[in-house]
């Protein structure tokens, strides 16, 4: 470095000197590397209430609507994305007949579960679930650079959306809401590796815990609280639900067993499980709002659900 | 002059953090997308020099790390980006007084998106965060690298243009008296 000709800012430098300049420079990086360990000790903390949250909030009021804007350039992206390959061509051929698909697969995984809850319960046809809905787009998808398996969707507190609330999709589950502000939220897909799901499994109603692997399929991986029972490649499963219904309600099928192998490790067995939702392809998404209508023990209607799961 | 410059830099960084979120998710390479953030902090360094490069880097990652749908420590992203940006500023004024060829800028670009991954992902390690794997590290680092440097040939010469127009006008009221 003898005399700094290749500086950019040719002004500044022969004003201020070489070891003043590169001082300077030095500073300024020693402070923002400072800033930003503050930032992550301060944020880290999260269960003391982060004082980075109302920066969050201020960052989602400002570039929530701008997502909203930008997303809709998304019509000329995907139809780009379609020309790049045929495979994508006929992607979205079959993603036609999978949406045909998906309110009869739905139908099935849910009768089958009310099925067996009934007989194993009070020998009352249960009805599934009908819960209140409230219907939003995903306007940003975090990127696998950061490890995070996160969406945001354009539908926030003002719309009754609050943190710890179920998101499904016209497939099946697709997480749940971590953080609320007036017009967005973000969702946790049950394919991140922070996320663990109570599933149930359809054919023997044994219980387990659905985790995420972190992976871009978002394959999921099934223990079972008892150590003894094995689930079966096939087995479909459903959330067993949370208390007051938060953050998940139940009988929302999750996904299928697709193979079974011991527990590196530990005693019992781990399913992998494909999910029901491809988590590259949400749009439309429904937040979990309220309780069902009514409490589905207390009332008897074999119409609904026997009659429409034909 | 210089509030303009700032300014500029500031809608540009804001621009990038909601193309990159909303708009570049759609056309992910299994799932890793264009670094857009990181680009334009390298563009800027690239211009203006390693200062230029430390700040915008810490408030290009600043908004990475808070705007939706991130959910991760807010500060990881702007570490990264501060020291990938103030690296790139470096490069820039070590190597050659005349501006950096094609190949140079590629080659930074490659640099800093490997070392703002490697960055954000040790600090994640040193949190203990779950989501972090360091197994499909490579990959990703690979994929990426690739994928800015596609999004480099677009945006760093635009930035710098657009940086240069505002630099020129100055310098030149400057020598002129």
């Amino acid at each position: 470095m003898l005399k700094d000709l290749g500086t950019p800012a040719r002004g500044l430098v022969r004003a201020a000197g070489v070891p003043r300049e590169v001082r300077r420079r030095r500073t300024i990086l020693v402070l923002i590397i400072l800033a930003c360990f503050t930032l992550i000790v301060l944020d880290a903390r999260r269960s003391a209430g982060s004082p980075v949250e109302p920066l969050r909030t201020g960052a989602a009021a400002v570039f929530g609507p701008l997502e909203s804007t930008a997303s809709s350039a998304r019509q000329p992206v995907d139809n780009l994305r379609d020309r790049f390959a045929e495979t994508d061509r006929l992607k979205a051929d079959n993603e036609k007949l999978q949406a045909e698909n998906d309110r009869l697969k739905q139908e099935l995984n849910t009768t089958d579960y009310a099925r067996n809850r009934a007989g194993e319960l009070d020998g009352l046809l249960r009805i599934a679930p009908k819960f209140t809905m409230t219907p939003a787009r995903v306007i940003g998808v975090g990127a696998l650079q950061s490890f995070n398996h996160t969406v945001t969707i354009d539908a926030g507190s003002a719309d009754g959306v609050r943190a710890d609330m179920t998101v499904v999709n016209g497939s099946g589950l697709v997480g749940r809401v971590v953080r609320t502000t007036q017009s967005t939220s973000t969702v946790l897909l049950i394919g991140d590796r922070n996320s663990t799901v109570g599933g149930r499994l359809n054919s023997t109603l044994a219980l387990g815990f659905v985790s995420g692997r972190g992976e871009l399929a978002g394959t999921l991986d099934y223990k079972l609280v008892d150590l003894k029972a094995k689930p079966r490649v096939g087995d479909r499963i459903v959330t067993w639900g949370s208390s007051g219904n938060a953050p998940y309600v139940p009988g929302v099928p999750i996904g299928v067993v697709t193979s079974v192998s011991a527990t590196a490790g530990a005693l019992g067995t781990t399913a992998t499980i494909k999910p029901y939702v491809d988590p590259t392809r949400i749009d439309t998404v429904g937040v979990v709002t309220g309780p069902p209508a009514r409490a589905p023990r207390t009332q008897l209607k074999p119409s609904t659900t026997a009659g429409s799961a034909r | 002059m210089i509030a303009l410059r700032v300014g500029l830099a500031a809608l540009l960084l804001m621009l990038a953090v909601t193309i990159q979120t909303s708009v570049l998710s759609n056309i992910a390479v299994a799932g890793v997308t264009c670094d857009l953030v990181l680009i334009v902090v390298i563009a800027l360094a690239l211009s203006r020099g390693p200062e230029w490069g430390a700040i915008s880097g810490f408030v290009g990652g600043l908004l990475l790390d808070v705007v939706p749908p991130a959910d991760h420590t807010a500060g990881r992203w702007a570490l990264a980006l501060a020291i990938a940006g103030y690296v790139a500023g470096l490069i820039r004024r070590e190597t050659s007084a005349g501006p950096v060829g094609p190949l140079g800028v590629a080659l930074t670009v490659v640099f800093g998106s490997g070392l703002s991954l490697l960055i954000y992902s040790a600090t994640g390690a040193l949190l203990h965060d779950p989501s972090v794997e360091w197994s499909q590290f490579g990959v990703r680092i690979g994929i990426a690298a690739g994928y800015d440097v596609v999004g480099a040939i677009v945006v760093i010469p635009l930035v710098m243009w657009l940086m240069s127009r505002f630099t020129a006008a100055r310098e030149r009221r400057r020598v002129t008296p």
